[in-house]
């Protein structure tokens, strides 16, 4: 009958298969581009200027080029150069993937880390140095742990804007959620059911978190 | 609406004008309202006046839905503006059987450009008379339109590197990556394979050339006659083994509801002929030649 929704098809498996990819390359990306991120923004706030160079050039360039152009470069043009991730074409493009999704996200998570060290209040950073402490202790006992609260819901709206971007892993070949979609919707000609459940099953992966985000926002506002 | 009154107006006088010239001999005045029919009148063939292909004649068009670039069936070339190729001068064959043989064929054909998923729409809504553009006839399509017999017959083969001697079979692709394009009947194709490769899908055929020119998959595959096309972007490839699906090419019709009779006979009829006086192989020769390096006699010939 035309018009009626029904989810099931032959190839359903396809859908737990491609979500799992996601989770793995959220979930590694997600990582990756916190630990990049905490890095660049220290690069960014460094008292030594060249440093504070490095950080600048790092974000300006991942921030402004598309992820699909930098997961092209890793996957198809670093092979060309002699660099290879792996021989296997598929651990190959998923290590490309988790490293083009954790570089370009490093930028955005580094600038809001960058926000946050500097909304520490100036008067403490000069205690704590007045005190005796060095610059990493200060970096480490003052400044890190205070800028964490206000960073925290900020880098939950990155961690899901990274999960929906895991989608483009696709175009090089990472059989994840939206392949799924893909290969059902060419097999069954159903693009409604086929893409309907892929946007459905993203929901249950980011709902969660924007949930989560929320929750931590309460919290951390009771706390200041 | 004044200006166009005003258009017509002078169009009527000058017809009458031309009558009034002509004068008791009354051919000056269908001449210059059909300057296209009048040449072609005598060489016109007879039809059954019952059948679609007469309705066709009288409107003086047959609306022929192609590709606009898929080289070498159909390509709207840029320099001309013309349609050219494997399955536009097929087209043209079956515009001469309903109109006649004359020089310019292209003044009875209106082309109405189609992709891949508006073959069988552009049919259902009668936006075309007829679908020729790399149209694989099944079961599935078969319930919505009419196809004529074969015109053309491909399937799927591998593609390797030209140094690659561990390819020389289907069987030899076990446990190696193969590349194709996401979503197509190939990539099917390839996993219903026992055993199966490793199928790598991206969302196109050169983006495959490309990783197995990186070593990131073995082999590509899909159907020949794209294969082709990789093998003229990259001569150090090479085309091996079997055919492992078979593609046959038809020709797309509206069903037959009372207002398609005798069509689809006159295609085939024209196709049968086409295959026996050489001008399929002509054609063949002209398009597909170039880039298989083979010659054809007719749509089943191995």
């Amino acid at each position: 009958m035309p018009g009626e929704i029904i989810f099931e098809f032959p190839q359903q498996y396809l859908y737990p298969e491609g979500l799992w990819l996601t989770i793995q390359l959220s979930v590694l990306g997600l990582i990756g581009s916190i630990v990049l991120g905490i890095l660049i923004a220290l690069l960014r706030i460094s008292p030594f200027a060249p440093l504070r160079w490095i950080g600048a050039a790092y974000v300006e360039f991942f921030r402004n080029t598309p992820l699909l152009v930098q997961l092209f470069f890793l996957f198809f043009a670093l092979p060309a150069l002699g660099i290879r991730f792996s021989d296997d074409a598929f651990v190959f493009n998923f290590r490309a993937a988790v490293l083009g999704i954790a570089l370009y996200h490093a930028a955005y998570v580094a600038e809001v880390v960058r926000g946050g060290l500097l909304g520490v209040d100036r008067g403490q950073i000069e205690a704590a140095r007045s005190l005796g402490l060095s610059y990493r202790q200060m970096l480490r006992e003052v400044q890190l742990p205070q800028a964490v609260r206000s960073v925290i819901p900020p880098i939950g709206n990155i961690a899901i804007a990274l999960a929906k971007n895991t989608a483009l892993a696709k175009t090089i070949g990472v059989a994840e959620l939206l392949a799924a979609g893909d290969y059902v919707e060419a097999a069954t000609f159903r693009t409604v059911e086929a893409y309907l459940a892929v946007a459905l099953l993203y929901l249950v992966l980011t709902l969660p978190m924007a949930a989560g985000v929320n929750w931590l926002e309460k919290r951390l506002l009771v706390a200041r | 609406m004044r200006r166009t009154l005003k258009t017509s107006a002078i169009a009527l006088a000058a017809i009458f004008v031309v009558a009034a010239c002509g004068g008791g001999a009354g051919t000056g005045a269908p001449a210059a309202t059909q300057p296209a029919a009048t040449g072609a009148t005598s060489t016109k063939p007879k039809l059954d006046l019952s059948s679609y292909a007469y309705a066709i004649q009288t409107k003086g068009k047959l609306r022929v839905g192609t590709r606009e670039s898929n080289v070498p069936f159909g390509l709207k070339n840029p320099a001309t503006n013309k349609f050219e190729g494997f399955d536009i001068d097929v087209a043209r064959e079956i515009a001469k059987a309903i109109f006649g043989d004359v020089a310019d064929i292209d003044q009875f054909i209106e082309y109405v450009p189609v992709v891949s998923a508006t073959r069988i729409p552009t049919l259902q809504e009668n936006k075309a008379d007829l679908v020729i553009a790399t149209f694989t006839i099944n079961e599935d399509r078969k319930k919505q339109i009419d196809f004529s017999d074969v015109y053309f017959r491909t399937g799927q083969k591998v593609l390797v590197k030209k140094s690659d001697n561990s390819i020389k079979e289907l069987k030899d692709l076990a446990g190696k990556t193969v590349c194709t394009a996401r979503g197509s009947t190939s990539e099917r194709n390839l996993l219903a394979l026992s055993p199966a490769p490793k199928v790598l899908t991206l969302d196109d055929y050169p983006p495959c050339l490309l990783a197995m020119k990186n070593g990131q998959a073995d082999a590509v595959s899909t159907d020949e006659t794209i294969l082709f096309g990789l093998i003229k972007q990259d001569p150090d490839t090479k085309l091996v083994g079997q055919y492992f699906s078979d593609e046959p090419y038809g020709i797309g019709v509206k069903k037959n509801t009372g207002d398609r009779t005798g069509f689809v006979d006159l295609i085939n009829r024209t196709l049968i002929s086409m295959v026996q006086d050489g001008r399929w192989a002509r054609i063949y020769k002209q398009w597909i030649t170039p880039v298989s390096g083979d010659e054809k006699k007719s749509p089943d010939q191995r």
